[in-house]
């Protein structure tokens, strides 16, 4: 089984991280998920690829902390993130995050305090690969 | 000594991943940044969190131990 909380620089598979999060309890009612994958365009200009950096482990000391949090603050029975470092191309995925629960409503906000706390919390950086040379990315809202 | 590490869009400034400083009695994160600011000013423009230890520090009169672990780091952008 793998962990509940990982980074790693291959590609994750979201059937296989749900039916480990459903495989955890069947008093699960919601599920509400949220995948985070890498655009084509951004800032007005064509991006080719996405090469991400972290200080890796406080990232995953962070987001274990981060999976602790959500569970205790929305009543979570389970939750799992997982997080690429990698130099990934438009269309590939970097994060997931699925929140499971007994009911949907607290499953849809610990997905979205999650995504949201994690861009706050986790020493991730995202540099994009332009055809005009590379940057790095300020943060979004 | 203390070990300060750089990541990210903060090693593109400083041109290094990390250096050892020597560790003095009370020196406290400030003192910390502050060497360092003057030593590599461009990357302390967008330096705005700090870690200890792996762990956020907010509090710039922390004081820090021998051999701690330093960590200056521009705004995240993971996710």
């Amino acid at each position: 089984m793998k962990d509940q909380v990982r980074i790693q620089e291959e590609d994750f598979s979201q059937d296989e991280e749900i039916a480990a999060l459903k495989a955890s309890c069947l008093r699960m009612g919601g599920i509400a998920t949220f995948l985070g994958c890498a655009r084509d365009f951004s800032e007005g200009r064509e991006v080719s690829r996405i090469s991400f950096e972290a200080y890796g482990s406080m990232a995953l000391s962070e987001m274990k902390k981060l999976r602790l949090d959500a569970i205790e603050k929305f009543g979570l029975i389970d939750a799992r993130i997982v997080h690429r470092i990698a130099t990934v191309s438009a269309g590939d995925n970097i994060v997931f995050i699925a929140a499971g629960a007994e009911h949907r409503a607290a499953a849809f906000d610990a997905c979205r305090y999650m995504i949201d706390e994690l861009k706050m919390r986790v020493p991730i950086w995202k540099k994009e690969i332009t055809p005009e040379g590379d940057a790095w990315v300020s943060p979004h809202p | 000594m203390i070990d300060v590490l750089f990541f990210g869009p903060v090693v593109e400034r400083t041109g290094t991943r990390g250096l050892k400083v020597e560790h003095r009695q009370g020196m406290t994160l400030k003192h910390l940044r502050d060497e360092l600011a003057a030593k590599y000013p461009g990357a302390f423009e967008i330096v705005c969190l700090a870690a200890v230890d792996g762990q956020h520090a907010r509090d710039l009169t922390m004081p820090l131990a021998d051999r701690s672990e330093v960590t200056f780091m521009a705004r995240f952008s993971g996710g």
